[in-house]
């Protein structure tokens, strides 16, 4: 009888259970610790400096006192320029790739290379953003530069989120649709993408988040030290929460004073992007109501 | 069934019709006739091409990569496969019903407007006439009157099935395929369905695995088996003489 054999001995069978999750619970939680020492040193340290002038005001004397407004401004400006670059793309090829697109050579090489463009450093994007759309192009270093750059950085990740939502809406949609009459361009844009719709906007917010806190594409292409009004068209430079930290962490003369400055950013920064997460697990629960399939 | 208003007028006519998906000889010459007002069962075992078959009459294999077709097939004397016929031109007069219900995530009203804004009605009491009209032919109307801003997902699987049955009778098609229609669904909605087909007095094409489903409510039965049209004749025949031994197995349970 196999069930006598040593191995399904239940104290052995159970011991091994026991140390199998053990094991799990342990990993999980120091990724959550890890993740909990993060903010909590951000927060601790960034707390004090968290006041309504400081997220309101522009920075006064050499950055040691004042707010840091026009940074929240130009991550915000920066984040939906660089949304309004990556969305009709990433959708559009996301279509492509989950509703046209026939197995073929065309198809592994624009795969291969979406999924090489999530691999490249994002300092390699600033780099290229400043090649080609501040020198090429002739857009200097401005608010439409950074945001073509950001959007490229994002842009693998909107089509792979748009596509898989894509992908998960039932085939029996669009053969309802075409069944009906429609054609097939038809049946995408009036069932097939309102029932994906939720998927891609979640991964685009994601991706919105991701954008936020980029530091390297924009150092090159589209953020400034210091700005003493709210930009006035895409063609100016702005400041940025991410580059502000490092601007003060790393090029200022009064380092060490600023520092409450920098984790004050830092924790806006954070609770911005986190914010954003958020957003996107509210969206993705709301709208994933009532749908059952 | 309308057997006795038939009136020997073939709608739908196949002519040696054979179909590849790849390397797989789905249907091998396989030749019918489906006359007006008559509801044209077949059946078959899994895999026999029966389903193959009824898509290709509304053209909803050709997204198939790989699919191949040779041979003719004609509704009302014009080629569906032709060089000038179009799909969704077909498909807005050949209606359709699936095998799950498929309604889409919108209301009941919606649902049954699609097909006719697609073709441009908008005036909103056309529509409104449309909808009713389609919901009391799908034998609906009584449940839903009052629901029809509710999500046809909130129905019942009966309900659901009705609603797509409803959804094609708004396009107020010449002929209506369904495949399997009633093969996720409960007796009591099986029923609704089957009563719903065997008076409707459209000319229908249904897919079924269920023979006593075949024998109740068609007029004629074709039995599929391995791609080949074997038998074909009035449904009565076919299952108390059915001329081909392969037959006689099939509808006596002895495979399949």
């Amino acid at each position: 009888m196999l069930a006598a054999r040593r191995g399904f001995e239940p104290r052995r069978r159970r011991r091994r259970e026991f140390t199998a999750l053990l094991f799990i619970r342990l990993t999980g939680a120091f990724t959550a610790g890890v993740m909990a020492l993060v903010v909590g040193f951000i927060a601790f340290n960034g707390a004090g400096a968290i006041s309504v002038p400081f997220l309101t005001e522009y920075p006064r004397d050499a950055m040691t006192a004042g707010g840091i407004l026009p940074a929240i401004e130009g991550t915000l400006i920066l984040a939906l320029g660089a949304l309004l670059t990556a969305v009709p793309l990433g959708f559009g090829a996301a279509v492509y790739l989950a509703e046209y697109a026939r197995p073929g050579p065309l198809v592994s090489v624009i795969r291969l290379g979406v999924l090489n463009l999530s691999g490249v450093p994002s300092v390699v994007f600033g780099l290229f953003g400043l090649a080609l759309f501040v020198k090429t192009f002739g857009f200097g270093r401005s608010i439409l530069a950074g945001s073509l750059t950001l959007g490229l950085l994002i842009l693998p990740t909107v089509v792979a989120a748009s596509e898989e939502a894509l992908r998960q809406t039932p085939q029996s949609f669009r053969e309802a649709a075409l069944a009906l009459g429609a054609s097939r361009w038809q049946a995408i844009r009036q069932v097939v993408l309102p029932a994906a719709l939720p998927g891609m906007l979640t991964g685009a917010i994601l991706a919105l988040g991701r954008a936020a806190g980029e530091t390297a594409p924009i150092v090159f292409t589209a953020s400034c030290a210091y700005t003493l009004a709210s930009p006035g068209s895409v063609f100016q430079e702005v400041m940025a929460l991410s580059t502000h930290i490092l601007n003060l962490a790393t090029n200022g003369t009064r380092i060490e004073e600023t520092l409450p400055q920098q984790f004050g950013t830092a924790l806006v920064l954070l609770a911005l992007v986190l914010g954003l997460s958020l957003c996107a697990i509210i969206v993705r629960a709301k709208l994933r109501k009532g749908r059952r399939w | 069934m309308a057997e006795q208003n038939a009136t020997e007028t073939v709608v739908i006519s196949a002519r040696d019709v054979d179909f590849f998906y790849g390397e797989f000889h789905a249907l091998k010459g396989v030749s019918m006739d489906m006359l007006e007002h008559e509801v044209t069962a077949m059946i078959g075992p899994s895999g026999c091409g029966k389903s193959t078959f009824l898509k290709l009459l509304n053209r909803m294999n050709d997204f198939v990569p790989g699919a191949r077709l040779a041979g003719d097939i004609l509704i009302r004397g014009e080629p569906v496969y032709g060089p000038d016929s179009d799909p969704v031109d077909i498909r807005r007069k050949v209606g359709m019903v699936f095998q799950r219900p498929n309604p889409f995530p919108k209301s009941i009203y919606d649902n049954i407007c699609y097909g006719p804004r697609l073709v441009g009605v908008r005036a909103k009491q056309e529509l409104d006439a449309l909808v009713e009209k389609a919901l009391r032919a799908a034998a609906l109307w009584d449940e839903v009157k009052d629901l029809l801003g509710k999500s046809a997902m909130d129905l019942s699987g009966g309900q659901q099935q009705r609603v797509c049955i409803a959804r094609a009778l708004a396009l107020e098609p010449d002929i209506l395929l369904m495949d399997e229609p009633t093969s996720a669904l409960d007796p009591i909605a099986t029923a609704k369905v089957e009563e719903w087909i065997k008076t409707s007095g459209l000319t229908i094409v249904i897919v079924t695995h269920n023979m006593q489903q075949a024998a109740r409510i068609s007029d004629r039965t074709a039995f599929f088996y391995m791609g080949s049209l074997v038998e074909f004749g009035k449904t009565r025949d076919l299952f108390t003489r059915p001329r081909e031994t392969q037959t006689e197995n099939y509808i006596t349970g002895r495979f399949g």
